[in-house]
């Protein structure tokens, strides 16, 4: 069953059974009330009878002179004032063995009063009235009865007194009570669905609302309005679809970061596969192949592997460096600056550019063999982009806290586009001239690998046959 | 004489080519870029266009949008394996596809398939004195008619292209039979030992082992 409709029936429930419940209790109370009054009055009536029976007693007694009256002259007199009261009253009168001696009216109610014990009841309490209510085929008949002590003989007197009227009213209010009820629960279970409609409204908001963000859509926002309650819900949500939204874009970035670095693989194995493979065929299963020809063949092979065993060596650089932990220590920027210097003395001699290096006595907490690996990638990059005779000039010193090398050539430099993608895997500015260096376009992302490891940052200040500087900062926490 | 235009920005790559071609006496004419293998091939003067889809300046598919109008047949040349790359390649008007990395004897045999669909291989190929008519599927020796299978005259017919070039059973078998064909090297061996009888090339038709079979060119390359 849905919220709504587990609402509006128990509200709708509630509604009309308090209202029944309190109509019924008024409609009682009234009823009973009157009864009361009625009762007063038949009391009161009964009384005056039973004053007008002692009075025709004594009447009887002084008018025939007899000090005691036998229990037939009783009789007459209750037969005269029982048919006094003509029809006026139901009446009849009892001696004290239950038989009627008069009676007036009565018929049905006279039975009634035999079988109900209404007289033995009487005797037992001899002071005061006894009332009782009875349904007749005549309608309802409210009986008294009291007893009487006369001529040393007990008679039971009893009144009766027609209430039907105030059965009928009940009846009546109770008839315009159902009706009524009737007509407001239709009238009330309306308005309630309404309500109840109208407050939940928000919430099939929502519903649709999380629906979409669940197909996939997490743009949409839902507007914060409506009951406090609502208002927090949505509030929520929308943090929520924010944070799916943030997570969404960085794994689809991820993702698609890793598509793009497996379709550069392969596009950069399978160029020197396909050199390969069909210099190799054409070795294979050509008859006649001279010297020149397999010079140039074979060479091309060879040259082709060392780049894929290149790119095989940086490859496996980027994957071990990632999630690897590094072991730290101390080291001195001055010693590894001399040692890389070292490392490069052959490349600097085949491109005919001298190294300059200016180093302030900083020791760093890195790993040695990554940090001159980095070192050595970035002058790497500096000297071949230097013309033959410039220089490569590297500084290192703090500036503000931080430990600054920076690495400047006076090279072809690079367009603000390039040194954007400078960083990314397999991103080659200028890609014959690259390859045939070797170059697979994954130094600066090897880089840029060890950096982030070292908690230092790789920047590049680039222009266009001017030169590049490369920094590279190493936040004071890690120097010593 | 058949020229190639090889439009591929890898040096190696187009340089293998150009070798793979001159074992079958093409001409390989090679440009590196977009723009410029364009702007030759508008020049005209080429039976066929190797392109590669990853070129600078331009790439394959724009390249191939800018020369639609000479005419020339097109294989392209492509590292990616994503079907879509290959039904845009065909659908813009490409005759064939090669996937990197390829061997250099199905190279040939794709450009002879294409230069075949467009007549522009030889019709009549002289070996010694043996005469081969390809569009009438006639062949003679010594001026007297031979009868061949259409299998086996095909198989002469691929030898007699590429001579003085190893040629393996599997080659043979994709080349002749066709590349769905599952048959068995040895049904390869029966038509290359009746192709010999017949023609009497005892001499020049020979087995290489391990590798399959070469016919020798009688000028001695």
């Amino acid at each position: 069953m849905k919220l709504w409709q587990k609402i509006f029936l128990s509200s709708l429930f509630l509604i009309i059974a308090a209202v029944n419940i309190i109509s019924v209790t008024l409609l009682n109370n009234s009823h009973r009330l009157l009864l009361e009054r009625e009762q007063t009055h038949a009391i009161y009536e009964h009384e005056f009878y039973e004053a007008s029976f002692s009075n025709a007693v004594v009447y009887a007694k002084l008018a025939n002179e007899k000090i005691a009256l036998t229990p037939n002259d009783i009789r007459h007199i209750a037969t005269d004032v029982v048919e006094g009261s003509g029809r006026m009253r139901d009446s009849a009168v009892f001696d004290s063995s239950g038989t009627v001696i008069a009676v007036n009216g009565m018929q049905e109610l006279l039975s009634k009063l035999t079988q109900s014990g209404f007289i033995e009841n009487i005797d037992q309490s001899k002071d005061n009235y006894y009332v009782s209510v009875y349904n007749t085929s005549n309608g309802y008949k409210m009986a008294v009865g009291s007893a009487i002590t006369t001529e040393g003989m007990s008679y039971s007197v009893v009144t009766a007194m027609d209430i039907s009227e105030i059965y009928a009213m009940k009846k009546k209010q109770t008839d315009f009570v159902r009706k009524v009820s009737v007509i407001s629960a239709g009238a009330i279970s309306f308005v309630l669905l309404i309500t109840v409609l109208l407050m939940l409204s928000p919430l099939s908001r929502l519903n649709v609302y999380t629906k979409t963000i669940a197909d996939g859509n997490y743009r949409i926002r839902i507007r914060e309005h409506g009951s406090q309650e609502f208002r927090e819900l949505a509030k929520n949500m929308n943090v929520m679809a924010d944070s799916i939204q943030t997570n969404a874009t960085r794994l689809e970035k991820i993702a698609e970061d890793r598509q793009t670095f497996i379709a550069n693989l392969s596009h950069e194995m399978k160029t020197p596969l396909t050199s390969i493979l069909g210099f190799a065929d054409i070795l294979r299963i050509k008859k006649h192949v001279d010297d020149n020809e397999r010079i140039e063949y074979a060479g091309v092979i060879v040259e082709e592997t060392k780049r894929l065993r290149s790119l095989s060596g940086k490859l496996m650089g980027i994957v071990a460096m990632n999630g690897t932990e590094i072991e730290k220590r101390p080291v001195s920027l001055q010693s590894m600056i001399s040692e890389t210097k070292t490392a490069l003395v052959p490349l600097l001699a085949k491109n005919d550019v001298r190294l300059e290096c200016m180093s302030q006595d900083i020791t760093i907490s890195a790993d040695e063999e990554l940090f001159k690996s980095l070192l050595y990638n970035i002058i790497e990059n500096a000297v071949k982009a230097s013309p033959k005779g410039e220089t490569v000039e590297l500084n290192a010193a703090m500036y503000e806290g931080d430990a600054v090398i920076a690495i400047t050539d006076h090279g072809i430099g690079m367009t603000p586009e390039v040194v954007k993608k400078a960083f990314e895997p397999f991103f080659m500015a200028d890609k014959s001239r690259s390859r045939k260096a070797g170059g697979a376009g994954l130094g600066l992302a090897l880089c840029q690998k060890i950096a982030n490891l070292h908690s230092a940052k790789v920047e590049i200040d680039s222009h266009p046959n001017e030169g590049t500087t490369v920094f590279i900062t190493i936040p004071g926490e890690e120097c010593l | 004489m058949i020229n190639i235009l090889i439009i591929e920005d890898d040096e190696n790559i187009a340089k293998m080519i150009t070798a793979a071609l001159s074992m079958v006496d093409y001409n390989g004419t090679c440009r590196y870029d977009g723009r410029s293998g364009a702007e030759e091939a508008l020049k005209g003067g080429y039976d066929l266009i190797l392109l590669d889809i990853m070129l600078p300046e331009m790439n394959g598919f724009e390249v191939m949008e800018a020369i639609k109008g000479c005419g020339t047949p097109v294989i392209f040349l492509t590292a990616m394996q994503e079907v879509s790359d290959k039904v845009k390649g065909l659908r813009l008007g490409a005759e064939d596809y090669i996937v990197k990395p390829f061997e250099a004897l199905e190279l040939l045999a794709r450009i002879d398939v294409v230069l075949r669909r467009s007549n522009k291989t030889q019709d009549t190929i002289t070996y010694g004195d043996i005469t081969v008519n390809i569009d009438r599927h006639e062949i003679t020796l010594k001026g007297q008619h031979v009868q061949l299978t259409p299998k086996e005259f095909d198989v002469i017919v691929y030898f007699l292209q590429h001579q003085n070039i190893a040629v393996s059973r599997e080659q043979l078998l994709s080349s002749v039979w066709g590349f769905e064909f599952g048959g068995e090297s040895r049904s390869v061996d029966i038509h290359v030992q009746q192709v010999r009888r017949k023609l009497g090339l005892k001499d020049y038709l020979i087995t290489i082992p391990k590798l399959g079979y070469r016919l020798e060119s009688r000028d001695n390359r």
